[in-house]
């Protein structure tokens, strides 16, 4: 007879110290947006809030314009990722079925090279260009460099999710009359619905979360997005952590409830690209 | 014919995207880096030669070897943790339990989040007043007063790193429970038929079959932590006196408090050709390693 392992117990309480971890800083900004202003700073903390006050968030939205930024953010957020989706799906199409091979390769080296430019050393000279052009405190513009952004790494997603469809579904297709914009829009599209979803939730996650760009491309005060508006409460006099913290949840919501929803999908597609965190 | 040009006219989006707002900018800024280009005289506007590196490195206030200390320091206090800690999680992931899918999800979110936010969140947690870290020290009773994490030049550089291994833990837990997941069961089989204990079959089965994954990841997330300046700028922005400065954050420094492009821009050149050269050094040396096993 086998001994009894104390592997499976071991393991357990490994387990539960990893989701303790990660989930305590969360809880804990959380728990602080609900504490009163006093209650916040009075030690020994309050591990658990004597009643929930919704104080904090009232604040947010009163005396800052948290609203608009939420919105501005959406939109911006919204729009560029369904646009670096649409686009992403062309070029992997294109990428997975090209057939010069030499062409492809060297395709396939431009898209991954782009993973290891820093986004700030591109800030400068895109903020230089913008002046010329007059596109600085343009939300349109800055959406456009947040799909350049990410189209890289959505194309070696999409790629990758073709590449598991045989080609012969699409010959049936043009077999049966199809041209090929059809047979991609009505036979493969739909079956790689999971795929773009990857896309979709992969693109949402890094716009909604980019600071820098969108510090030094918008200038207006209306057209901030949520964490221009976050950077902006941190002032020389120190941080007021009531309305930051409610603001820092608002703003953690979003990329959460995305992950929630298309975690499966967005697993499948880093491994596929097995590229940039 | 006709079927090439359509693939083609479908790769023009993407490629103008990158073109336009990618590589001309990455050009034009390798081109800055050698320009006098500050923003608020731009009549002095002109080529300088290797002026902007040298200002950055003979820099009085700042300098630049403990900028470089710093970073190599934030690079690898990170990695390691992050790479340890994701393995072990993944290999813990690896057999199903009851609740697999839902716990996966819960250990694995912070990967969506800002690392802004997240520099914001633990900024708080290390807050020197009314922190959690102090109020659980205090209360174990390590500290009787609280101290300031964020503003102690011994502790600030550890204090940012936690946040950061904290951050990047899921990401090497998603790359390599996929990896681990992709391991035929019949090469665990035949380790077992061969009297291997679980030990032996990690060594002998699992690292050489993933490997491939554990060299992309790691060298992938070198350059992610090098070029991630979000969480430091939330947290001491450098401070205090530039013990948590890195490339990365005083490249932020030079571009939005003093305008200099053309320093601002040297700085990015130089991250991205010792980048460049560790990435070569480093797939040589794994290179050399695979050959010495054989």
């Amino acid at each position: 007879m086998k001994r009894r392992s104390p592997y499976p117990i071991v393991r357990f309480i490994l387990l539960a110290l990893y989701l303790l971890g990660a989930i305590f800083p969360l809880y804990w900004i959380f728990i602080t947006s609900l504490k009163g202003p006093k209650e916040i700073y009075t030690m020994p903390l309050q591990y658990l809030p004597s009643k929930a006050s919704l104080a904090s968030y009232r604040k947010l939205f009163s005396f800052s314009n948290f609203s608009t930024y939420f919105r501005n953010s959406l939109v911006i957020t919204l729009i560029s990722s369904l646009l670096a989706m649409a686009v992403s799906i062309f070029s992997g199409f294109s990428l997975s079925r090209y057939p010069v091979k030499r062409t492809k390769g060297i395709l396939q080296l431009v898209l991954y090279f782009t993973q290891t430019i820093p986004t700030f050393i591109i800030m400068v000279p895109i903020f230089t260009m913008f002046t010329k052009l007059g596109w600085v405190d343009r939300t349109g513009a800055l959406m456009l460099v947040y799909v350049a952004t990410v189209v890289a790494f959505s194309t070696i997603m999409s790629k990758g999710f073709f590449d598991r469809i045989p080609t012969s579904l699409e010959e049936a297709a043009r077999i049966d009359g199809c041209s090929m914009f059809q047979s991609l829009w009505r036979v493969i599209l739909p079956i790689t619905r999971p795929g773009m979803a990857a896309i979709f939730c992969f693109a949402f996650i890094n716009i909604w979360n980019e600071l820098f760009l969108a510090v030094m491309l918008l200038m207006s005060n209306d057209k901030m997005t949520v964490p221009v508006a976050l950077n902006s409460f941190i002032s020389k006099a120190g941080i007021s952590w009531d309305v930051m913290s409610a603001g820092i949840v608002i703003a953690l919501l979003p990329t959460m409830i995305v992950f929630g929803f298309g975690q499966r999908y967005i697993v499948a597609g880093l491994t596929e690209g097995s590229v940039k965190g | 014919m006709m079927e090439k040009n359509h693939y083609r006219w479908m790769l023009v989006p993407a490629l103008l995207f990158l073109l336009l707002f990618i590589y001309i900018p990455v050009a034009r800024g390798a081109v800055m880096a050698f320009q006098h280009y500050n923003l608020f005289d731009l009549s002095t506007l002109r080529f300088n030669g290797l002026d902007n590196f040298k200002a950055v490195i003979t820099d009085k206030n700042i300098s630049f070897a403990q900028i470089l200390l710093n970073t190599v320091v934030w690079l690898f206090g990170s990695l390691i943790f992050q790479f340890v800690l994701g393995f072990g999680l993944a290999l813990l992931l690896r057999k199903p339990f009851a609740g697999r899918g839902l716990y996966t999800a819960f250990v694995f979110y912070g990967w969506a989040l800002s690392g802004f936010a997240i520099g914001l969140t633990w900024a708080w947690l290390f807050n020197g007043q009314a922190g959690l870290v102090n109020d659980l020290l205090i209360r174990i009773g390590i500290l009787k007063q609280p101290i300031g994490f964020l503003s102690n030049p011994r502790l600030a550089m550890m204090s940012v790193i936690i946040p950061n291994i904290w951050y990047g833990v899921p990401f090497f837990g998603i790359m390599l429970l996929a990896a681990l997941q992709s391991v035929p069961n019949e090469l665990y089989e035949a380790a077992v038929l061969d009297g291997a204990g679980s030990v032996r079959k990690f060594v002998s089965v699992t690292v050489p079959y993933i490997k491939p994954t554990i060299v992309s990841t790691i060298l992938l997330r070198t350059m992610w932590i090098v070029n991630f300046p979000d969480l430091i700028y939330a947290m001491t922005n450098g401070g205090p006196v530039n013990r948590t400065n890195i490339l990365a954050t005083q490249m932020i420094n030079k571009v939005f408090k003093e305008y200099d492009y053309g320093q601002g821009s040297a700085i990015g050149v130089i991250i991205m050709v010792l980048l460049f050269v560790y990435a070569i050094l480093y797939l040589k040396i794994v290179e050399d390693s695979k050959e010495e096993l054989l």
